[in-house]
């Protein structure tokens, strides 16, 4: 009886610690992204949140639990009205460029032929993302410039009779080069999405008689609209953020949220209501991107 | 002037990754209308080729395409009123069944062809027909294998072409569900009296739907008739192979006469059958042998002598291997599995049945 239990019990212990290997292994695992999620998110965003919850008196931050701060975004002018206005250059930067992007994407995806082309367009794309933001927006201050090349063009064939100043510095050169820098990730992400349109379903719908337009309206377009949708929301967040292109491009009036921001840094040393302004941000942002997340999958097209 | 599809010498090049090739070379073909005409061969041999140019959504390289003896190579590939039916069903994922079908219906429309109420109606009529009608406003995603072809039959069907095409559409089914699809196909064709062009590799399928059968091999028809003539008189021994597991043996063409042949097998032994060729005496010719044609006998005259080298069990028949005698070649018998087992290594003497044996000369 004994010799029977001892034989089975080291079975036993064996399954157990083979459980426990398993259990440890799996802590294992979970460290490094619990660890990354700690230092980068969690204790930031506290950070952020302990920030904004105090204030600044004579150059010194005093720690405190007010929503002042908060307050201060909504109603003091002109922080909304920026929030508002840089929302306004981001949707139209994310409409733009979807409108810009669309037919690229649409070109690559169903007329390049080779693949060797197909690549050689990618890289057209993605290569200006090679060179620095900066200069990329200071190109566009010379294009848009009273020397620059649209002027210079639109005198030399008799349009106008002096340099035009309407492009330059105002919302809409803002707009323009944000358009240019960010128009590569619409591209990418209709792309993405026209690729995925079996050539069998273009065949099928000219089979049955369907024209080009039909074809785009009634079966790419619907298909491609989550694409669409992905894209309108990276372009549109970066928009939102970006500071470069109102600095360099921008009017007096065209300052942006980030601007805001950093002025409130650097300059007027109101940290606390800098964060506030931040959390505002993040929360529209983490909105607005569940509101897209859910419209994504809503116009998902299932294959 | 003939009624139906007619292809006259259509050859298409491909060109892949620098060298091209003929995936059509040649091919003479004349589809009667309301027929079920089968392209039949191995991938590769240019039947779907063959029937997306009959489409129009392959360009022919050279060649002609008539359709009820008007020329309609150059026809744009929207004009031509023959509907495809795709091995992946190619139905539009962005929309319900009931809009799938009444697509083609739609584009008629905006020529001013239906009004809405009407298409809403045939529509109905021809998913009842398709025994969908209770899915008309799930998704394609939402259905299974054999209800997206059958929603696909019905969206080629409900603009009612006189010409349906068919490329390999029940590839993607599996095997009971084909045989029920098979027999679906069939009533349609004789309840709708279209033109069918079908395209498959499975010569099963290809046996039982059609009226006529083009195998074809490299781009070629090796030969077109109906199902029972590709069967029993193979033109060559490609289609004799490839159709019902043939076997050939290299035989020699002894003497003919009216309406019998003798051939020499390479042991000696003589075989009479029934039948002509287009040989002369002496020559060499392949001797098709197909197991069910094949039987035990007593040694004798007409018969020819082998050993089993092995047996296979298979429910209905014994299937036995049988080497024939001076390396001629290797024939499949079939018995019946009542009769007692015949042991491996044993002498036997086949008789051949002389009416379905058939010799090929190419």
């Amino acid at each position: 009886m004994t010799t029977i239990e001892r034989a089975v019990e080291p079975a036993r212990t064996s399954i157990r610690s083979a459980r426990a290997i398993e259990r440890r292994r799996l802590l294992l695992w979970l460290l490094p992204p619990m660890a990354w999620f700690t230092v980068f998110m969690l204790i930031p965003y506290a950070m952020l949140l302990y920030t904004s919850l105090g204030h600044v008196d004579d150059m010194r931050f005093i720690p405190g639990l007010s929503l002042d701060n908060f307050v201060r975004v909504f109603t003091v002018d002109p922080y909304l009205g920026v929030i508002i206005k840089s929302a306004r250059i981001g949707l139209m930067t994310a409409v733009l460029s979807s409108v810009v992007a669309y037919p690229l994407a649409f070109y690559l995806a169903f007329h390049v032929r080779t693949q060797r082309l197909k690549f050689l367009i990618y890289l057209l794309v993605i290569v200006p993302w090679w060179a620095s933001y900066l200069v990329k927006a200071y190109a566009w201050k010379t294009i848009l410039g009273s020397g620059g090349i649209l002027n210079v063009g639109l005198q030399e064939l008799g349009f106008v009779h002096e340099p035009v100043r309407l492009f330059l510095y105002n919302e809409f050169s803002v707009v323009m080069t944000l358009t240019y820098i960010f128009t590569p990730f619409a591209v990418l992400s209709i792309y993405a999405q026209l690729e995925r349109v079996p050539t069998s379903l273009i065949e099928a719908a000219r089979n049955l008689g369907a024209d080009g337009w039909m074809i785009f309206r009634r079966i790419i377009l619907p298909i491609s609209v989550p694409g669409i949708v992905a894209g309108a929301i990276i372009t549109f967040s970066l928009a939102f953020g970006d500071f470069v292109a109102p600095v360099l491009v921008g009017g007096p009036d065209s300052v942006m949220i980030s601007n805001v921001v950093i002025n409130l840094l650097g300059v007027a040393f109101d940290w606390p209501l800098a964060a506030a302004i931040g959390l505002v941000i993040i929360t529209l942002g983490l909105l607005l991107i569940s509101a897209s997340g859910w419209l994504e999958e809503k116009t998902q097209t299932r294959f | 002037m003939t009624t139906g599809i007619e292809l006259r010498n259509l050859r298409k090049l491909f060109d892949g990754h620098g060298h091209a090739s003929w995936a059509v070379d040649g091919v003479d073909m004349t589809i009667g209308a309301g027929k079920f005409v089968t392209l039949l061969g191995p991938s590769g041999c240019g039947k779907t080729t063959t029937l997306r140019m009959i489409a129009g959504l392959e360009i022919p390289t050279s060649g002609q395409i008539f359709r009820d003896g008007q020329d309609i190579t150059d026809q744009p590939v929207t004009d031509r009123d023959m509907r495809m039916v795709f091995q992946d069903f190619a139905l539009f994922p962005n929309m319900t069944i009931e809009d799938n079908v009444a697509f083609g219906l739609r584009v008629k429309s905006k020529r001013g062809a239906y009004s809405e109420a009407q298409i809403k109606r045939r529509v109905a009529e021809f998913l009842d027909l398709v025994h969908l009608k209770d899915h008309a406003y799930k998704k394609p995603h939402q259905l299974s294998g054999g209800q997206k072809q059958r929603v696909s039959l019905a969206r080629a069907l409900v603009t009612d072409p006189k010409v349906v095409l068919f490329d390999e559409p029940l590839g993607s089914l599996d095997a009971n569900l084909r045989k029920i699809m098979q027999l679906e196909l069939i009533r349609l064709h004789r309840e709708l009296g279209k033109t069918f062009i079908y395209v498959t590799h499975d010569q099963d399928e290809a046996m039982a739907m059609s009226d006529a059968i083009a195998v074809m091999s490299q781009g070629k028809v090796m030969q077109f008739g109906t199902p029972r003539e590709i069967y029993d008189r193979p033109a060559n021994r490609y289609v004799a192979s490839f159709i019902g597991h043939a076997h050939i043996v290299n035989a020699t063409l002894d003497s003919k006469e009216a309406d019998t042949v003798t051939v020499c097998l390479g042991n000696g032994d003589r075989v009479g059958l029934r039948g002509n060729v287009d040989a002369a005496p002496g020559s060499a010719v392949g001797l098709m042998l197909r197991a069910e044609d094949l039987a035990f006998a007593d040694a004798g005259a007409d018969t020819i002598g082998g050993k089993v080298i092995d047996s296979l069990y298979r429910g209905e028949y014994v299937e036995y291997v049988v080497a024939l005698n001076g390396n001629s070649g290797v024939v499949h018998v079939h018995a019946r599995t009542d009769l007692p087992p015949v042991a491996h290594g044993l002498a036997v003497a086949l008789k051949v049945n002389p009416v379905k044996a058939h010799v090929v000369v190419q």
